[in-house]
């Protein structure tokens, strides 16, 4: 039994061994024969690590919308079908449908106006164009809408008076008053569409989404912004359920609309209802296809590469026809063999994936500094390229290994 | 008289070749015992190599028994056979057959990797059969930096290291000039006056000449079974009635 063990282990050595000197024996060829590996690995490693990053920070954005959180709108997010039409001849949302659901929504845990439209931010020279500007009330953050890192949010006061007050998103805070710490912004005075304001607050950086950047935006008090922007638009009302409760708030939501609407009983809703997993969903969609892209490539390149591995094993069993022979001759059962030359082509392989892993997270980084996408560099991806490569070389070795196992010795040693 | 080390009997060996069937061996007997040095000489086609390779336990007979050391090789699985040839049997060849990427101490240790030796002990046998074919100081050489005829002494101490119980060599003097050839003849002498059974095919009669005794094949079959010198000298085929 000792014996058995001690021969088994002596044989992996040599293997390992036999492997590692051809490899050194043919630079070039080893090269050549690992550089589809190489490929494939370092194609799926800097997709997955791209797509990981993505999924990184939408993961925490789709946080701040607020998992609890509906939002009642004019407009279907993310519509794709053809109504839009009938969604531009809907009524706006406005004032009564807020204060009827305030009201009314026993389910609504916070509910907050989101009236919006893009304005020109200024302070002293600076002048930003095109910030997203929010007109809410104090319970915009109890429905997902960020949190504070400097100062306060709005509150019920600033609401009642319409105080000409502003709450700043970290970009514009940046922007605005370069290398001024958040805490030395608060109380200075801005003008938000030509009418000054004073900053009572910075909210915490949220990040990007896609490559937009999210802490591009103003938000006042909604009287204010009524006053000051204008009340004609339609608003969107976010409603915050208790946790669990997102389906009973739902049928609440629509109850009360309808009423408050006058919407007949046989006409569809003329509103709708939008909750975060519809931008979820769409998002699975599009990574799901991006993986099954990159997956599907690095497959056909890791195929494509293992059979130029099975292709120089054949020529190395060819080449060493006579080494076998002798091995066979000195008592190297069949097997033995056949493990000798499955090391070799999964340590080519392996080799392959480990150069492959390691460009692939060179690109992904490189791809996450030069354009706005992330890239996340995960044990996991890591270990998925080692592990897939070394299976390559395993599965194309099969076919040369035991076909180097089952020479006939004699044949074998004759072999010219 | 003790059991035989070798005791083949009606050994055949048939190969198809294109429909036809060719008896490379046909019905071959005798018997060797531990300690002799016997040579298996004959023409090429006689049928020699063919009895290496069944001797060597490299190939499997067509018909009749072949025993070695007590074990019926008939019987035995291809991993059985391996370990028998692991164990029981060194090979020489005329080309040496060495690995040409490993030293020759790895060369030498080949073996018993195959039989499961610890490297320590692996290594002290492999140094001692380099010094009895007085090469300890070409251990860590490679074999293109080793002349022919230390690339032969490599191979007899590939073959002794293991403590086989047989020695096979085949054509072991074929790819040596003569003076070279001539040492390694004196080796075998010497190693068989240690012990050590030897078996060496050869077609050149001088050779078989010089072995206590000597087998000569003719046309598969057996033509003269004697003394060396005797049977080196016999002429096909009015030396023996058909």
């Amino acid at each position: 039994m000792r014996r058995a063990i001690q021969r088994a282990v002596s044989e992996w050595i040599e293997g390992v061994r036999i492997a590692l000197s051809s490899l050194a024996g043919n630079h070039l060829r080893s090269f050549l024969t690992t550089l589809g590996i190489v490929i494939g690995v370092m194609t799926v490693i800097s997709i997955v690590a791209i797509i990981q990053g993505l999924n990184q920070s939408f993961a925490a954005q789709i946080g701040n919308l607020g998992t609890h959180t509906l939002y009642v709108d004019k407009w279907k997010w993310l519509n794709t079908g053809g109504e839009w039409w009938t969604m531009r001849n809907r009524k706006n949302l406005g004032r009564p449908e807020l204060e009827a659901i305030e009201r009314e929504a026993g389910e609504a845990i916070a509910v907050a106006p989101m009236a919006g439209r893009a304005a020109t931010v200024a302070a002293g020279d600076e002048e930003l164009t095109g910030i997203r500007c929010t007109g809410t009330n104090e319970r915009y953050l109890q429905t997902g809408g960020g949190t504070v890192a400097a100062g306060r949010f709005l509150g019920p006061s600033d609401v009642e008076l319409s105080r000409s007050v502003v709450v700043l998103g970290a970009t514009v805070a940046d922007r605005l008053f370069p290398k001024v710490p958040w805490e030395q912004v608060i109380g200075k005075r801005v003008r938000v569409h030509g009418d000054p304001y004073t900053v009572i607050g910075v909210l915490a950086r949220r990040g990007r989404m896609l490559g937009m950047d999210l802490d591009i935006n103003v938000t006042i008090p909604f009287t204010t912004f009524l006053r000051d922007m204008g009340g004609k638009r339609s608003i969107t009302i976010a409603v915050t359920s208790s946790p669990g409760r997102l389906a009973q708030l739902e049928d609440e939501l629509v109850g009360i609309m309808r009423r408050v609407r006058r919407v007949p009983p046989e006409k569809p809703d003329d509103f709708s209802i939008n909750r975060q997993d519809q931008f979820l969903k769409l998002y699975n969609q599009l990574t799901g296809a991006l993986y099954g892209v990159a997956i599907g490539v690095g497959l056909i390149t890791l195929i494509v590469g293992g059979i130029g591995i099975m292709n120089i094993m054949l020529v190395s069993v060819t080449e060493r026809t006579r080494e076998i022979g002798v091995r066979r001759a000195l008592g190297a059962r069949k097997r033995t063999i056949l493990l000798q030359f499955l090391i070799e082509s999964s340590v080519v392989a392996a080799m392959g994936g480990a150069v492959g892993t390691g460009l692939g997270l060179g690109v992904a980084v490189l791809v996450a500094l030069l354009s706005p996408l992330a890239a996340a560099v995960t044990g996991s991806a890591v270990a998925l390229g080692l592990g897939f490569s070394a299976t390559v070389g395993l599965l194309f070795g099969i076919w040369p290994a035991w076909r180097a196992a089952n020479l006939d010795p004699v044949e074998a040693l004759r072999y010219e | 008289m003790s059991e035989p080390l070798i005791s083949i009997d009606r050994l055949a060996r048939h190969y198809v070749v294109g429909g036809e069937t060719v008896r490379a061996l046909d019905g071959v007997s005798f018997d060797i015992h531990a300690g002799e040095w016997v040579a298996i000489v004959g023409q090429s086609g006689s049928g020699k190599s063919t009895l290496m390779n069944l001797l060597g336990c490299l190939d499997t007979a067509t018909a009749g028994t072949y025993r070695l050391n007590g074990a019926d090789v008939e019987s035995l699985s291809d991993d059985q056979l391996a370990d028998l040839r692991n164990k029981e049997i060194g090979f020489v060849f005329q080309t040496f057959q060495l690995l040409p990427r490993a030293s020759a101490l790895a060369n030498v240790e080949l073996p018993l990797i195959y039989r499961g030796i610890s490297r320590k002990e692996r290594r002290a046998a492999s140094e001692q059969a380099l010094r009895a074919v007085g090469l300890a100081n070409r251990m860590h050489h490679r074999p293109n930096e080793l002349s022919g005829g230390q690339r032969q002494r490599v191979a007899i101490a590939r073959a002794l290291v293991g403590e086989p119980s047989l020695l096979l060599a085949d054509e072991p003097t074929g790819n040596l000039d003569s003076q070279t050839g001539e040492e390694i003849v004196r080796l075998f002498g010497e190693l068989n006056q240690r012990g050590h059974t030897i078996v060496l095919v050869t077609h050149e009669p001088k050779l078989a000449a010089r072995c206590p005794r000597a087998i000569k094949l003719m046309d598969g079959r057996v033509l003269g079974d004697g003394p060396g010198a005797e049977v080196a000298a016999l002429q096909a085929p009015r030396a023996v009635g058909t």
